[in-house]
C-alpha cells in the first residue's frame, strides 16, 4: 500500500484511468466521488487548507504509475467540492481553492467548545493565540488556516458571541469572547 | 390359431388379457420394490456417509466439492430443497443461500467500479474477507454453486468464461464474441489499446473502436490518456483487482 507520510492512499490512486477524466457519465460520477473523498480525507489528516491548482500537490501526481491529473480534472474535482459546500474558490480564475473539511459553521462550533473547555468565556485572546497558542495545542484548531479562522470568528461575531477588535497590525487582531 | 366366433371367444381373449396384465403388474411391483429397497439402502448409506463426514463437508471446501460431485453422479441434489434431510443434516442449504445473499451484495457494491462484471477469483476473495468471522473457508466451487442457485430467481447472475478465467456477471449486459475477445486480451496487462486489438485480433480499426466504445458505455471499461506514448489505453476493472479493492473499502 502506497503511503504519503502517514496517510494511506486508497487503491484507486494506483489505477491509471482514475487520472483521466472519464467520458461516460456514470463512470465519471463515481470517479469524481472517489476524488472528492480523497481530497477531503487527505486535507483533513494532513491539515491542508488551500490547494493551488497550478502548484505541485501530492494528490495530483502519482509518480509510481507516472500519472497526474490534468488542469481540467483538478478544476472539475474541486468544483464538485465547491458545489457540495466543502470548498470555496478564492479567486475568479479558479487558481486557489479553500478546502473546508469542516464547514465554517462546524469550525465556529469547535471554537465555542474550545472556549468553554478552557474557561475563556469572558477572556481576550489574539487570533494568533487561537491558532498556535498553548491552549489550542492538541485540538483541531491548532494550525487552522487564518482565512478559515477569521471566517468562523466573523460568523460568531455576527451571532454576538464575541467581538473582534483590530490591533496595529494583522498579527495582533484580538477577540473578546462574550458567551 | 383360427379365431373362433362368438361370445365365448371374446371372453377367453379378455381373460387372457387380464392374466397378462396381472402378471405384468406383479413383475413391475417386484422390480419397484427392489428399486425402492436399493434406493433406501443407498440413501441410508449416503446419509451415514454424510453424517460421518459432516464436519469435513462443512469445513473443507475441497471435500465439499467432491461430495457434491458424488451426489451429482447419483442424481441427488443436496441443495434441491431446504427442507430435505440434507438441510437438516448438514445445514448445507442455508449455507448456500447465505453465500448467495453475500454474493449479490458484493456484486452490487463493486458494480460502480467494474460495471457489473467481476473475476470469480476476486469475488471469492472478497467473500472470504467478508466472512472471516465464519469458520469455514469458501471455495470458488462454492461460489459457482451459490450463483447457480441465484439463477432460479431470474436475477440475471451468470458465470461467463473469458479465456481461462471465469467472470461473474450481475448486469443484464450481453457480451458478444468481440467483447469477450477484448476482455481476454486485456487479462494480460489489465488494459488494451485500439492498435493492440487490431494487431492481435486482426480486426479493422472500426470494429475495434466500436467494441471498445460499447464496453466504455456499459461501464466495463475506463480510458487512460496519461501514458507517456500518448496512446489511449482502455482499462478493464473487472479483470484487474481494482474492482474489489475500491469496493472492498466500502464493504
Amino acid at each position: 500500500m502506497q503511503k504519503l507520510g502517514d496517510f494511506k492512499m486508497p487503491n484507486f490512486f494506483n489505477y491509471p484511468p482514475y487520472f483521466t477524466l472519464q467520458p461516460v457519465k456514470d463512470t465519471r460520477e463515481k470517479q469524481i466521488q472517489l476524488w472528492k473523498e480523497l481530497i477531503l480525507d487527505y486535507c483533513r489528516t494532513q491539515k491542508f487548507f488551500i490547494i493551488e491548482l497550478e502548484k505541485e500537490f501530492p494528490l495530483f501526481t502519482n509518480p509510481v504509475i507516472e500519472r497526474s491529473l490534468s488542469h481540467e480534472a483538478r478544476d472539475i474535482f474541486l468544483s464538485a467540492l465547491v458545489s457540495d459546500g466543502r470548498a470555496e474558490w478564492m479567486d475568479k480564475g479558479h487558481r486557489k481553492c479553500l478546502i473546508l473539511w469542516h464547514r465554517i459553521q462546524d469550525w465556529a462550533d469547535l471554537i465555542l467548545r474550545f472556549v468553554k473547555d478552557n474557561g475563556l468565556e469572558d477572556s481576550v485572546m489574539t487570533v494568533e493565540e487561537i491558532r498556535s497558542g498553548t491552549e489550542s495545542r492538541g485540538t483541531e484548531l491548532h494550525g487552522i488556516d487564518r482565512t478559515v479562522l477569521m471566517r468562523a470568528l466573523k460568523l460568531l461575531e455576527h451571532k454576538g458571541k464575541l467581538t473582534i477588535f483590530k490591533g496595529t497590525s494583522a498579527d495582533d487582531e484580538g477577540v473578546k469572547f462574550s458567551i | 390359431m383360427r379365431r373362433r366366433p362368438g361370445i365365448g371367444g371374446l371372453q377367453t381373449a379378455a381373460a387372457a388379457r387380464d392374466q397378462y396384465r396381472l402378471l405384468g403388474e406383479n413383475v413391475a411391483k417386484l422390480k419397484t420394490d427392489l428399486m425402492k429397497e436399493q434406493l433406501a439402502t443407498f440413501r441410508s448409506q449416503l446419509e451415514d456417509f454424510a453424517r460421518k463426514h459432516k464436519n469435513d463437508i462443512r469445513k473443507n471446501p475441497a471435500f465439499r466439492s467432491q461430495f457434491h460431485e458424488m451426489c451429482a453422479k447419483v442424481g441427488v441434489d443436496p441443495l434441491a430443497s431446504n427442507k430435505g434431510f440434507w438441510a437438516e443434516l448438514l445445514g448445507i442449504g442455508d449455507f448456500y443461500y447465505e453465500l448467495g445473499v453475500q454474493i449479490v451484495d458484493i456484486c452490487l457494491v463493486t458494480r460502480l467500479h467494474n460495471g457489473g462484471l467481476i473475476k470469480l477469483e476476486e469475488l471469492c476473495k472478497l467473500l472470504n474477507q467478508r466472512r472471516k468471522s465464519a469458520r469455514e473457508a469458501v471455495s470458488e466451487d462454492d461460489c459457482l454453486r451459490a450463483i447457480s442457485k441465484l439463477k432460479v430467481l431470474g436475477s440475471g447472475f451468470e458465470v461467463i468464461s473469458v479465456g481461462k478465467r471465469k467472470l461473474v456477471r450481475s448486469v443484464p449486459t450481453e457480451l458478444n464474441k468481440d467483447h469477450n475477445e477484448i476482455l481476454e486480451l486485456a487479462q494480460a496487462q489489465g488494459f488494451v489499446t485500439v492498435e493492440e486489438v487490431e494487431r492481435r485480433l486482426s480486426w479493422s480499426s472500426g470494429r475495434a473502436t466500436d467494441a471498445l466504445e460499447t464496453l466504455l458505455d456499459e461501464g466495463l471499461a475506463m480510458i487512460d490518456d496519461g501514458h507517456r506514448d500518448g496512446k489511449r489505453q482502455y482499462w478493464f476493472p473487472c479483470v484487474s483487482s481494482i474492482s474489489s479493492y475500491v469496493g472492498a473499502e466500502t464493504l
